[in-house]
């Protein structure tokens, strides 16, 4: 049951992930929704809802809680169309209506059943501070050269796929998914050999190599599922 | 990604369907959310909802080993029971709640609705009673709209006020959820310091300022920790009680470039308090923002007049350069690259002593002053420190002992004064109901 459920998930973001392009979502806002929706799983059997209502509505939630306000209109038209590409556009009557009724009471299902903890700290902003300092770090050309810094970003991106930002600490997620990036390209960070402590220690004291590797075991874990539906 | 779409070819329907019966469903559950002391924090539960918790436990306990030999048990409940085995303990929590709603938290009926405060752009506050407590609440009942859903302002309001638990910031008790609206229930405080201010004639007493003061720093320095931004200090929304304590309320308003000028009800919204680095169209969102506030209100205590009245965002800029001086590369740097600064082409102001604009403050009181004015956000003093000021060295060393939740008045030889300006009637009646706070 575990499989089945964890491939609806990774399905559902699929969707949530394209629907926010869409929408021109930033990536906080959309790792915001992710949350969301794991979090409400966490708590509540999938077959008792609808989990695209449920997504949506934390893509709609989500532009809410980060201030990022965006229409409920534009995101049942666009959740509905990345759901339907075959039909036509959605016009305004009785099932839009009955779209945005149901919007509106998902959220407050949503806010009740999380119990309104809706502001999450994500491993944004840490990466992007621990990418500034790396790149410092960096002889220009080797850092100009690698996409390291777009990968570790990428590698985030995906890791909103599976359930795993409900118990992992974001800057450990941050440290985790640059070792991946620098792991990726065989690159090493400079002068790391001749340094008294590793370089991902200088970001974050707390963080543990085996902490690390179970992240990085958890990031690999979704590309598997990616794989399972692009083979079947 | 096409054949996502296959599987579900009637998505609408399912969608409109699961929600219908989704709603009975969690209203059968009772689970009403509790907030405030009683929730999760065991440590500080009363003595009489312990009792009733183990009461309720143990009923549901027997019920279950009651039950008939042959029944089943539906498998979603299985599931969650196996579920609530985690350390977390699920079923425990789920059925605290639902005890608590057995009590009374989360139904309308326990509250009854008194006077009318106020009405704002999306919420009207009514004074109310509790039937559970017999205490005043203030019950904020938010409309919920069909267009755009819950008011953003209300979920951040939520969401940030759950976890600050502080002797110096609005207690929010409960929460009530019907079909058209949503209710905040809070505790119930007298006066905000508008109006506070207003009955004693706006001549404070110089210890009531500076507990005031001590109060609006802690309560801030508190959710400065947590990362929390109020965004919008000003004396309305400082509510205070008969006892003098001062609490922060309002809290979620939206970053700047969404603050409408006017409220629904057509109120101005009051620049009075904010930061000229936002006036000048700043977006970097920070703990200084708060900060200058502080210091408007300060001043406002002391001298009884408010330092900044501006009406337009220029005439607010204006009366700020005014009095502190034009500023310069020095005192914000890049200002002279600042588009909106350039464009209002504003006289050089050398600026006045504030000794002369705040004439009953004394040296620490204006060191203090002028530490909240700084124009260079990143230069502006912080709540925590501005906490270890010598202005407030006369209050004595057992205020900074104090733990989050306790009041600065259970420290000896702390209590109000009389205000001098006080109207011998004025106490008990606070005139007319002008009170804004709690409203947007």
């Amino acid at each position: 049951m575990g499989d089945s459920e964890g491939r609806v998930h990774f399905r559902v973001v699929r969707f949530m992930h394209e629907a926010a392009l869409r929408l021109h979502m930033k990536s906080v806002p959309l790792a915001t929704a992710c949350f969301i929706y794991h979090k409400f799983f966490r708590e509540y059997a999938v077959k008792d809802f609808d989990p695209y209502l449920i997504g949506s509505t934390s893509i709609y939630l989500a532009g809410k809680v980060e201030e990022e306000h965006l229409k409920m209109r534009d995101v049942i038209n666009v959740c509905y169309k990345t759901l339907h590409r075959r039909k036509a556009p959605l016009e305004i009557g009785d099932t839009y209506t009955a779209l945005q009724e149901s919007m509106a009471s998902c959220e407050l299902l949503i806010l009740r059943c999380l119990k309104f903890q809706v502001v999450f700290v994500h491993p944004h902003k840490y990466l992007l501070h621990y990418l500034k300092s790396l790149q410092s770090w960096f002889h220009r050309r080797e850092w100009e050269e690698t996409p390291i810094a777009s990968t570790a970003w990428a590698l985030l991106r995906d890791s909103y796929h599976s359930s795993m930002c409900l118990h992992s600490n974001p800057e450990h997620v941050a440290v985790a998914v640059i070792y991946l990036a620098l792991q990726c390209y065989g690159v090493e960070v400079p002068y790391s050999k001749y340094a008294d402590t590793p370089w991902w220690k200088a970001f974050c004291e707390d963080v543990t190599l085996d902490a690390i590797k179970a992240i990085i075991k958890d990031i690999l874990t979704t590309y598997d599922v990616e794989i399972t539906f692009s083979t079947s | 990604m096409g054949r996502y779409a296959d599987r579900r070819p009637n998505h609408a329907q399912i969608l409109y369907r699961s929600v219908v019966h989704e709603h009975p469903r969690i209203g059968v559950e009772g689970e009403s959310e509790v907030y405030g002391t009683t929730d999760e924090k065991d440590d500080v539960v009363s003595p009489v909802r312990m009792r009733n918790r183990q009461r309720r436990l143990s009923e549901e306990v027997t019920k279950r080993l009651s039950l008939p030999a042959d029944i089943r048990l539906p498998e979603n409940f299985l599931a969650r029971s196996s579920i609530s085995l985690s350390p977390d303990g699920q079923l425990s929590r789920r059925s605290r709640r639902k005890s608590l709603s057995e009590i009374g938290f989360g139904k309308i009926e326990s509250y009854t609705k008194l006077d009318k405060l106020g009405e704002g752009t999306y919420a009207t506050v009514f004074k109310g009673k509790s039937r559970l407590t017999d205490s005043l609440v203030a019950l904020k009942e938010i409309r919920l709209e069909h267009e755009e859903g819950a008011p953003c302002t209300a979920i951040r309001e939520v969401s940030l006020l759950r976890d600050l638990k502080h002797a110096n910031i609005v207690t929010l008790h409960d929460i009530i959820h019907t079909d058209k609206s949503l209710t905040l229930v809070f505790e119930y405080l007298e006066k905000d310091l508008k109006q506070y201010m207003d009955d004693c004639g706006n001549i404070m007493s110089m210890t009531n300022v500076k507990i005031f003061l001590f109060q609006l720093l802690r309560g801030l320095a508190y959710c400065h920790r947590r990362r929390v931004l109020h965004r919008d200090l000003k004396p309305q929304n400082l509510l205070i009680n008969e006892r003098g304590e001062l609490k922060l309320a309002d809290f979620g308003l939206a970053r700047a470039k969404s603050i409408p000028t006017k409220t629904y009800s057509n109120e101005v919204v009051t620049l009075w308090y904010r930061p000229p680095d936002v006036l000048l169209g700043s977006t970097e969102y920070s703990t200084p923002i708060d900060m200058w506030g502080v210091g408007c209100i300060f001043y406002e205590m002391a001298c009884g007049r408010p330092l900044f009245p501006g009406s337009t965002v220029e005439d607010e800029l204006h009366l700020i350069f005014k009095t502190l001086g034009t500023p310069t590369e020095d005192s914000l740097p890049s200002i002279s690259r600042n588009q909106d600064f350039l464009s209002y082409n504003f006289p050089h102001y050398g600026g006045e002593a504030l000794l002369t604009i705040a004439p009953r403050l004394d040296s620490d009181g204006l060191d203090l002053l002028a530490k909240f004015l700084k124009y260079n956000a990143r230069t502006r003093v912080s709540a925590a420190d501005a906490l270890k000021h010598s202005f407030f060295n006369s209050l004595g060393p057992g205020v900074h002992m104090l733990q989050d939740t306790v009041s600065i008045f259970t420290v000896p030889g702390i209590s109000l004064h009389r205000d001098p300006g006080i109207r011998s009637s004025s106490l008990a009646s606070t005139g007319k109901l002008r009170r804004q706070s709690m409203l947007f």
